[in-house]
């Protein structure tokens, strides 16, 4: 190695001097079971005012990390970063987690963890210049406009053109993108687009980004199952991007998409962890006694949440060592979206009628949030079942579906 | 409440133990390949006394979790559980569990000197056999003092190994309560039945004591809580196996989909078999987390609580490999299901297991207790507390004395994880 780190306890004591004095602690167990906030939402719904008020809120905080050197930890200094190994952050985060910090909403994971690293790769040293800072200090957010109607899972089939511009120094837009949280605070949109019908599916296709106050652009929230809206739908009718926020070559988009995509793979290690154990904690104050059955639920969960975290630390422990981390970084999401199951099935047990109607009582119908919000983690971020084919095919190494001859499979 | 705080580098293999389990593979691969193992069992012994001493000797399996002075090699179970890793993924049937892990700690637990002096050397070595009676099964055993000493009375059955071991070590009933024995087995007062058993790789004895000579280990009173130590270092030492077990299943159903042809395509090409071995993958890197981290938590006291870990352990290794014998089967199938395969001896193994230490669901519920996860038992009815109920759990979990010892298990509070 040609520089040297800090060890990795002294990081970590240092990261808790620095947040003692910027942040206040967590009690014991956050707070006394059976007061304070009882949300178990795993999307939030909030108005556009709520939104804007909450993003200020983390966004402030995201700020005061980044000015103070505890932000953009594995980036190289001229990005404000420390050049630091990539598990710093998530020994940050390890002692991050003890105080009391804003939670941040997708959108901010979206931009720090998905985007930049993005744009390090495939931008212009001008776009670097020009974006970098300000999306890693949060003061401009990005969000995904990847998904379309008919471009789901088979995200290579998309249909939202771009087309040079007249003069030919820019490019025109037209489309309609759906689920896409934070569309109504970002600054930018990441815009999967086909540059080229002509070329087969996985070809012809470039990024830009798209100001989303750009004329043209059209924010919809989506109400979703739960009956709250988080993701939005876009549309695009004739937006002009100069081709100066093109990323990436053209045609070359592709590259640029499964770069993010891979990101997004492995940023769901603690999904779904703090309702567990929340769940858990029903199970423990729950005023009758469980019985063997429901002892069995509880106990599996808590095992579950113990193994999630377990293959964190393994994955974090390979990146400590300078290994390359096997099979455990990439089983995450599908572990982490049954463990979201079995919080659904335990808390449905222990709670009986207080799920099905509202008495009022303190954390129990509130579940109904978790329990109608947690399918859409399975479908966000790679299916469950594309998970399950990048696992056989990347991970196991068995034969990709034959080809269709047809232009147009994958 | 519980707190995970483990050392993530305890989590992972360090180059030492990636290189004795390059030496073990490729051991057991020549020592104890398939047609090997098939012949030991067939033997009288139903394991190869050569290859067991080979494993001593030559690679120090046996001594290496046990401590110099007592003429081990002084390293950790860590180690041992590479070797137990390995051993499980080809069965090899030599009685490693019951000698190494559960006599060793039964002796090593019992602090009682003289007797480590006595046995532990012999098992370092590969010279002495040994198991336990009255620790994972009931058992009605009852020492009383002799002319010449301590003598042995009473039934002890589905003893791991118990055929053949040249020790016993024994939990009996003493006039003073329960206390642990070390029993050198004569044929004159000692009568020992090998049971038919499902798994051919790992037997099973009924053992009748009629008046046989032992000398107790350990002081009195001592022998509840090492009797749990015990169990929990088998279930440890068994999620190892299980682990090894469930890495060969996915290995050798991978090998075959990837080659058999029907349809005119390698069966692995299809999703529904791709998603099935996907899971199972999430499956067996589970049991590799949770294997891990009792083995951690075994080796190093500060890790966290054992008791935690290893019916964690438990719950998830023996679910891992239940599911993957089962697909070791059905993904082979017709081949799979004929007696020259070895896919049912894996499947004989995992289900065998799930009866020695306690069964997935007692282990959830002693979780359970362990956790406080039970409800509040003071406010409202009280039904039968779980464990009395009966159905779900195995008896090994629910002895009075173990349950009271381990719910005053201090555990950590809980504050996120890392």
């Amino acid at each position: 190695m040609t520089r040297t780190h800090p060890m990795p306890e002294d990081f970590r004591a240092e990261a808790r001097r620095w947040l003692s004095g910027v942040a206040a602690h967590r009690g014991p167990q956050g707070q006394e079971w059976g007061s304070g906030d009882d949300s178990v939402a795993v999307f939030e719904n909030w108005t556009e005012d709520e939104e804007r008020a909450r993003t200020e809120h983390i966004r402030a905080w995201e700020r005061t990390r980044y000015d103070q050197g505890w932000g953009a930890l594995g980036w190289p200094g001229e990005y404000g970063g420390r050049d630091l190994p990539a598990h710093y952050e998530q020994l940050y985060r390890a002692e991050e987690a003890a105080f009391d910090v804003p939670r941040r909403t997708e959108v901010f994971p979206v931009t720090q963890q998905l985007v930049a690293p993005a744009i390090r790769v495939w931008g212009t040293e001008e776009q670097k210049r020009r974006w970098l800072r300000p999306m890693l200090r949060t003061d401009e957010l990005a969000c995904q406009l990847f998904s379309e109607t008919e471009a789901g899972s088979d995200l290579a089939a998309v249909r939202t053109r771009a087309v040079r511009d007249a003069d030919g120094d820019g490019w025109v837009l037209r489309g309609h993108k759906v689920w896409t949280s934070g569309a109504r605070v970002a600054t930018w949109g990441v815009a999967v687009c086909r540059t080229d019908p002509d070329m087969p599916k996985h070809a012809g296709i470039t990024v830009f980004l798209v100001r989303m106050d750009a004329p043209g652009v059209t924010v919809r929230p989506i109400r979703q199952m739960t009956g709250g809206s988080s993701f939005n739908e876009v549309y695009l009718d004739d937006v002009r991007v100069p081709d100066a926020d093109r990323l990436g070559p053209v045609g070359e988009g592709w590259r640029v998409t499964l770069t993010v995509l891979a990101a997004e793979r492995l940023d769901s290690g603690t999904l779904g962890l703090d309702n567990a154990d929340r769940a858990l904690d029903l199970a423990r104050h729950l005023p009758r006694p469980l019985t063997g059955g429901e002892q069995q639920q509880a106990g599996d969960l808590f095992v579950r949440t113990l193994v999630q975290r377990l293959i964190g630390l393994r994955v974090t422990a390979a990146l400590v060592a300078g290994r390359e981390p096997g099979a455990e970084a990439s089983v995450g999401k599908l572990y982490a979206t049954a463990t979201m199951r079995a919080t659904t099935d335990l808390v449905q047990q222990l709670l009986g009628p207080r799920l099905a109607a509202d008495t009022g009582e303190w954390g129990t119908f509130a579940w109904t949030e978790h329990l109608l919000g947690a399918p859409g983690y399975s479908i966000a971020g790679g299916s469950d079942e594309i998970q399950r084919n990048i696992l056989a095919e990347r991970v196991l190494g068995l034969p990709k579906e034959p080809k269709q001859t047809e232009e147009g499979a994958r | 409440m519980f707190r995970l705080d483990v050392d993530p580098t305890l989590l992972l293999e360090t180059e030492e133990r990636r290189q004795l389990r390059e030496v073990l593979r490729e051991f057991l691969a020549a020592a104890c390949g398939p047609e090997e193992l098939r012949r030991q069992i067939a033997g009288p012994r139903g394991y190869d006394q050569v290859l067991w001493e080979r494993l001593a000797g030559e690679i120090g399996v046996h001594g290496l979790a046990l401590p110099e002075e007592y003429g081990g090699a002084g390293y950790s179970f860590g180690d041992l559980a590479v070797a137990l890793e390995e051993a499980g993924r080809v069965l090899c049937p030599a009685p490693l569990l019951s000698t190494v892990v559960l006599a060793g700690h039964a002796l090593l637990g019992s602090g009682d000197r003289r007797a480590c002096e006595r046995w532990l050397p012999g098992i370092a070595a590969g010279t002495l056999t040994a198991t336990v009676a009255g620790f994972l099964h009931d058992a009605h055993v009852a020492a009383e003092r002799g002319p010449d000493g301590w003598l042995l009375r009473g039934t002890a059955d589905f003893v791991p190994d118990g055929q053949g071991a040249g020790l016993i070590l024994v939990a009996a009933r003493a006039p003073d309560g329960p206390r642990l024995f070390a029993c050198e087995p004569e044929a004159g007062d000692c009568d020992r039945t090998a049971r038919r058993v499902l798994d051919p790789t790992r037997r099973q004895a009924l053992v009748r004591f009629r008046g046989a000579q032992a000398e107790p280990v350990g002081d009195a009173g001592q022998a509840p809580a090492i009797v749990e130590a015990v169990r929990d270092a088998g279930r440890t030492a068994l999620a190892a196996e299980q682990l090894g077990g469930c890495a060969h299943a996915l290995d050798a159903v991978l090998e075959y989909v990837s080659h058999r042809t029907q349809f005119g395509r390698p069966i692995g090409s299809f999703q529904a078999i791709k998603h099935r071995l996907a899971d199972l993958l999430v499956e067996t890197e589970a049991a590799r987390s949770a294997s891990g981290y009792a083995v951690a938590c075994l080796a190093e006291r500060t890790a966290g609580s054992l008791p935690v870990a290893a019916s964690a352990a438990a719950v998830v290794c023996a679910t891992a490999y239940r599911r993957a014998v089962a697909e070791y089967v059905q993904l082979h199938g017709g081949i799979g299901f004929t007696w020259e395969h070895p896919a049912h001896l894996y499947v004989r193994r995992a289900r065998a297991d799930e009866a020695l230490f306690g069964t997935a669901d007692g282990h959830r519920v002693r979780l359970a207790g362990l956790l406080g996860l039970a409800g509040r038992p003071d406010s409202g009815p009280r039904p039968a507390p779980a464990g009395r109920a009966g159905e779900v759990v195995d008896r090994s979990l629910t002895e009075p004395e173990n349950l009271s010892e381990l719910s005053s298990v201090q555990l950590r509070p809980f504050e996120g994880e890392v």
